[in-house]
């Protein structure tokens, strides 16, 4: 082998080690090792909720508190269980995926509810005297209800008569 | 060379073009397969994976038979199997079928390709130049392979890739005949295989890690594109096109340095390099594949080309010797893909969730009617049901879209963010495989090292 066919040999090598490095090192600086799904936040942990100020911000955080709650008790995380109980055949598949029967769902649901009511009277959505008896109300309520004020938490807290009876005239004073 | 000798050699040439084109001209219609055939991606590879391994199996036993029996007769009979598998292929309609004519199709290529290197010294003059058309019809097939098989199946069918080899095989067939028709059987099969002497075995042992990235290189990539980021076959095949292309460039590069190892470790290094490079995408956009691609590309023209040199230099019957490095070559690429297939497999399906998942909470998190994002779950969660195990495809999920432009518009991004989402998972999904596909490149470094030094 000729010196000249051994320094261009050389040259090729020295030349691929660089423009691999080059080249990976340019996707790691442009973020090549974070680009990945972000990841879910432990429905256990607190969610501290933004300042709602209109029945639908209040509703809309009372759901994700009601689901971080519920998937807190069962174990999955607030975006399996959201999906789970969007509708029965879905509810289905997660109990058997999970296996968790109904009462036990029901538990987790209810819960997830009392924490909503909680998280919103600690964000000063739900003044004490209307947040006690909502939380009395939801503890004792079937699951097919409590799975209804998950995915319709503005109906629920527009519309609690059914729940409270007269307090729906106090909710409706404090209630934007 | 001969006027008379030239529709002969292009015949042969042909013919290796088309046989270790099939080793590859499947991959871009695995997905088509797997969907069509209703099966798993674990089972989908197979197609690819029994094809590879007969004939790493079969070449070297096929080049002794060529010897024996008479390189002509093998060729031709080789051809017809393959043409005759090639049709029960197209003709499969369950993965069973499938694989088991891609065996026998293997056995009939491995025939065939082994014994037109027997053939070729005769017709092009010398073992040398016989070498480098060989190796340049097979290198050929093998980078037209998945662009050829990606317009098929898109504009045709995937069942049309193996048709279209059964008239071209034939076609490679009728040349051969003449030669068959004359020659008759050596008998030397005990001689030859005391004289052969043994393989190039640090040579032949790099062969086979570099392929097996390599195989990945392609395979994991044409997944990621057509599974993961949903492009069209046609589409996916542009993109791959990027390859051989490199790899003509790379074969340029290869003629201007003379040392066979500095060759061989710079396209190791290479591969290596564009396959982390796809692993660290730091984005799901085809721009940012091209890079890797081009290293991976040229850096295989270098590799592939120096040690098959290696292997084949001073080592006689070349027709032997080409088989073990057949034989090295499609058994990297089978281990390559038994061992990273259950890996992204699982990867797949983790990633999947995940984006789903995160999907999900920007869904939750947005400041839309909470109504109408219980309502996108659902819709997300059925739409993950009717394509149980793949990335799904959102636009369903999200149609109609609310008459409200301000709705319409909160909606659009969140489908946007989603995506993204989707997009993240998939990619990432690859990371680990074309990672460790980048290690057996560097691996490869060790008997590259090895191959002069110590020729066993």
């Amino acid at each position: 082998m000729s010196g000249e066919g051994r320094w261009s040999g050389r040259v090729l090598v020295i030349g691929s080690i660089v423009a691999s490095l080059v080249l990976v090192g340019a996707y790691l600086a442009a973020g090549g090792s974070s680009y990945e799904p972000e990841k879910v936040q432990d429905p256990c942990q607190p969610r501290p909720w933004s300042n709602p100020q209109t029945l639908g911000q209040i509703a809309n955080q009372f759901t994700i508190s009601a689901l971080d709650g519920a998937a807190c008790q069962l174990g999955v995380s607030r975006e399996v269980l959201a999906r789970a109980l969007a509708t029965p055949e879905g509810r289905e598949r997660f109990k058997q995926r999970y296996g968790i029967d109904d009462e036990k769902l029901a538990k987790a649901v209810r819960a997830g509810l009392v924490r909503a009511v909680d998280d919103a009277e600690e964000a000063g959505a739900l003044p004490a005297l209307i947040a006690g008896p909502l939380r009395q109300a939801v503890q004792s309520i079937p699951l097919e209800q409590a799975i209804e004020i998950v995915n319709d938490a503005e109906g629920f807290l527009g519309n609690a008569e059914s729940f409270l009876g007269p307090a729906q005239s106090i909710i409706e004073q404090f209630l934007p | 060379m001969e006027t008379s000798a030239r529709p002969r050699v292009a015949a042969l040439a042909l013919a290796v073009g088309v046989v270790l084109a099939d080793s590859s001209i499947v991959v871009l219609a695995l997905p088509e397969i797997y969907r069509e055939l209703d099966t798993s991606i674990t089972g989908v590879t197979w197609v690819l994976i029994s094809f590879n391994l007969v004939i790493a199996l079969a070449a070297v036993p096929a080049a002794l038979i060529a010897r024996r029996v008479g390189p002509g007769r093998t060729a031709a009979v080789g051809l017809a199997i393959f043409a005759g598998a090639g049709l029960a292929c197209g003709l499969a309609d369950d993965l069973s079928t499938l694989i088991v004519a891609r065996c026998v199709q293997a056995l009939g290529g491995a025939a065939a390709v082994t014994a037109a290197l027997e053939l070729l010294p005769a017709t092009v003059g010398s073992e040398r130049r016989a070498a480098t058309v060989w190796a340049a019809a097979g290198a050929t097939g093998a980078a037209l392979g998945p662009a050829v098989g990606g317009i098929l199946t898109e504009l045709v069918s995937w069942q049309s890739i193996f048709f279209i080899q059964v008239p071209v095989a034939l076609a490679a067939a009728v040349p051969i005949l003449s030669v068959a028709r004359h020659e008759a059987a050596t008998g030397v099969l005990e001689a030859e295989v005391r004289r052969t002497g043994r393989p190039h075995l640090w040579a032949n042992l790099a062969l086979a890690m570099v392929s097996a990235a390599i195989a990945a290189a392609l395979f994991l990539l044409v997944l990621l594109l057509i599974e993961g980021w949903r492009l069209s076959p046609i589409e996916a095949a542009l993109v791959v096109t990027v390859m051989p292309l490199a790899a003509i460039l790379g074969s340029r590069m290869a003629e201007r340095v003379g040392d066979s190892r500095s060759r061989a470790a710079a396209g190791a290094i290479l591969v290596s390099g564009g396959l982390a490079g796809l692993a660290f995408l730091p984005k799901a956009t085809i721009a940012l594949t091209i890079p890797p691609q081009i290293l991976v590309g040229i850096g295989l023209a270098l590799v592939l080309s120096a040690l098959t040199e290696t292997a084949l230099h001073g080592r006689s019957p070349q027709a032997i010797h080409g088989g073990w490095t057949i034989s090295s070559r499609h058994a990297g690429v089978v281990i390559g893909l038994l061992a990273l297939t259950p890996i992204f497999t699982a990867d797949i399906d983790q990633q999947r969730h995940d984006a789903i998942d995160a999907g999900t909470a920007v869904i939750l998190d947005s400041p839309i009617n909470p109504l109408l994002k219980l309502d996108l779950a659902q819709k997300v969660s059925d739409q993950l049901e009717t394509e149980k195990g793949k990335v799904p495809t959102i636009e369903p999920a999200f149609e109609p879209k609310p008459s409200d432009p301000g709705e319409r518009a909160e909606v659009e991004q969140l489908q946007g963010e989603l995506q993204d989402q989707l997009d993240r998972g998939a990619t990432h999904a690859f990371s680990t495989s074309f990672i460790l596909a980048a290690l057996l490149g560097l691996i490869a470094l060790f008997p590259i090292g090895l191959s002069r030094r110590v020729d066993l």
